[in-house]
């Protein structure tokens, strides 16, 4: 019987990778990526006494903007668009303000850390998150986390039962075309995922006074995106398995380091570099970046294009590429390659 | 090639990698024919099948269906019956017709009489039988001019199949061109005309007699058809069972004789017309 079981064991790679793979990449996203701790943040300086603060500010804060001109508004808006984790406002003759990006959770932590250290010298603003809360900046994740599971897995299972039942084979066999199977397929997903969505969007303000300070339509906007690239990863999981067991093991591989990479959970800065660039390749990574800039911040198109530009590359890409694949099942080409 | 041919292979081959699956097949079915595929599990009957209707391309080889390369409109005016019923598990009986009625815009089909206290059944929570003739209803639904059939009555008891047969019948008799393909030497003999593969190879085809050649057999019979068996089989000699006797094929009957002495076992020995299923054995053991 144990004998039995290895063989099947090693005769099934995708158990195998899970079994093998996955301690290997715990161990490394924990060893490499599970810092909550910051240890610098980007800075930018304005007002009268701007060169002189900047220069007095400790090595934590690296600073990019030092701008003598720039006024209060000026610092607000460079938070608001995602350029700095805090802005430093400097008056005439008074304490400094810094404004700090609330959304941005544990940098947060660190810089109100950084600036209590000071005495005094700098008085501590936290915008868009007064009180850290830890929901605020977790339930757009969230969002986006739950576009995801029903992207991949359901989407995945939903086709591969048709493989399974022999219906896909039924299916290439009626008058229909494979973009319209597509569709489909993929409508009734896609319908249920927004309906989720806006569920948990509004269940997250109710119960967790999330606030959403933004556009809805921006908000939906990328959320729609988001969801093409993650149905899309859900249509190629189905047509790289033939089961409803491989689809959600194959599935699992493609979740776990959206959970754990997407700077969801552990601050993008404070991983090691070796492990962030998989955070820059997850779709997962620009959603939450559009979603907390929405409903936190109130960010607009104007600054988060460059994860609207990224995520729709993602999108088209993936589905492309999977719907593809899988209409290789409905309209088989005139001559095998073989 | 005649007009009234539904479906043509010409010398088509599929290879997997270094596998060829169906190699140099070349058949035709006619209008208003029922043509059996035979083979033992793994000949190539569903490859070949796949590729007749478009839905796995040919390595070599040519396929015409209803006077063209098999595409999504010539489908349209085929039905086909896949060896797990393509019906919708999770819908009901009507549910899985309306689908259909409205992917080929066509009316809802009626139901047969039996089939009518499973209209609002889950397909899934249908007996097999049922579920195969819903799967005729659906696939014939459209009026098709060419039905494929693989395994059709598969794991059905002999009423299920003979009423599905009298399906299959109907159909033949308004020139729907038939190609079936089973395991049951009973169907085999109501069909038509039948094909025989073996290895991915088309090795016979005609009648029944031809298919089954100059195959000899031997029905052998003893007070112990279960030792006698085990006897031939271990000798490595083509074995079927038939009720208590036993049945041998393409071997000498000096050489069962020495089995069944060496095994210290006395019987009779006469030849018989060998059978299908008898042609299929030796083609497997080849």
């Amino acid at each position: 019987m144990i004998v039995k079981e290895f063989r099947e064991l090693l005769r099934d790679r995708r158990t195998l990778g899970l079994l093998v793979g996955l301690p290997l990449i715990l161990l490394v996203i924990f060893g490499y990526a599970a810092n909550f701790y910051v240890d610098h943040v980007s800075a930018a300086v304005v007002g009268p006494q701007a060169a002189q603060v900047a220069a007095s500010l400790p090595d934590f804060f690296e600073v990019e903007t030092v701008d003598a001109d720039a006024t209060e508004a000026d610092a607000r808006d460079l938070l608001r668009d995602d350029e700095v984790d805090v802005a430093v406002v400097t008056t005439g003759g008074g304490t400094p303000t810094a404004l700090i990006d609330g959304s941005n959770l544990f940098a947060a932590q660190s810089i109100l850390g950084a600036v209590n250290a000071t005495a005094g010298k700098i008085e501590p603003e936290v915008l868009y998150n007064p009180d850290l809360t830890t929901a605020w900046v977790m339930v757009p994740a969230i969002i986006g986390l739950i576009l995801t599971f029903i992207g991949t897995i359901v989407t995945s299972i939903g086709l591969v039962r048709e493989r399974e039942a022999g219906t896909l084979e039924q299916l290439a066999v009626m008058p229909i075309k494979p973009g319209t199977v597509i569709l489909g397929k993929i409508a009734p997903y896609f319908l249920l995922a927004a309906i989720d969505m806006a569920v948990v969007t509004v269940l997250g303000m109710l119960l967790f006074d999330v606030p959403f300070n933004g556009n809805v339509l921006v908000f939906a906007l990328g959320a729609a995106i988001f969801l093409f690239a993650v149905l899309g990863i859900g249509v190629f999981i189905s047509t790289i398995s033939q089961t409803a067991g491989q689809a959600i093991q194959s599935a699992f591989f493609v979740l776990l380091p959206q959970i754990l990479l997407s700077g969801m959970i552990f601050p993008l800065d404070a991983m090691a570099a070796g492990v962030r660039w998989i955070g820059y390749i997850l779709p997962l990574t620009y959603f939450t970046k559009i979603s907390q800039g929405v409903m936190l911040r109130g960010a607009g198109i104007d600054s988060l294009w460059p994860s609207f530009v990224v995520l729709t590359v993602m999108a088209v890409v993936i589905f492309t590429a999977a719907t593809l694949r899988f209409r290789r099942d409905l309209a088989p080409e005139r001559k095998a390659r073989a | 090639m005649s007009g009234d041919v539904a479906l043509r292979a010409d010398a088509v081959t599929r290879r997997f990698g270094h596998f060829t699956a169906v190699s140099d097949v070349s058949i035709e079915v006619g209008h208003g024919e029922v043509v059996g595929l035979l083979g033992a599990n793994g000949a190539g009957k569903t490859t070949l099948m796949r590729m007749l209707l478009g839905l796995l391309p040919v390595s070599d080889g040519a396929v015409t269906m209803l006077g063209g390369p098999p595409n999504r409109e010539r489908r349209r005016r085929v039905g086909y019956v896949p060896q797990n019923l393509g019906l919708y598990r999770d819908l009901t009986l009507a549910e899985n017709l309306d689908f259909v009625a409205e992917t080929y815009g066509t009316a809802v089909p009626s139901l047969p009489d039996d089939l009518l206290p499973y209209a609002k059944v889950l397909v899934g929570s249908m007996p097999l039988g049922a579920q195969r003739q819903a799967a005729f209803v659906a696939a014939l639904s459209h009026g098709p001019e060419l039905v494929l059939l693989d395994e059709p009555t598969s794991g059905v008891d002999a009423l299920a199949r003979a009423r599905l047969w009298d399906t299959i019948r109907a159909q033949s008799d308004e020139g729907v061109g038939v190609l079936v393909t089973t395991h049951y030497m009973q169907e085999a003999q109501q069909c038509d005309r039948l094909l025989l593969m073996s290895h991915g190879e088309l090795v016979a085809q005609g009648s029944e007699a031809d298919v089954v050649g100059d195959t000899r057999a031997l029905s052998v019979r003893t007070d112990d058809w279960s030792a006698t068996f085990a006897a031939l089989n271990a000798a490595g000699v083509p074995v079927i069972l038939d009720g208590r006797a036993v049945r041998v094929a393409d071997t000498d009957p000096a050489r069962v004789r020495e089995i069944l002495a060496a095994a210290g076992i006395d019987g009779a020995i006469e030849p018989v017309a060998a059978t299908i299923e008898e042609r299929m054995l030796v083609l497997a053991r080849a």
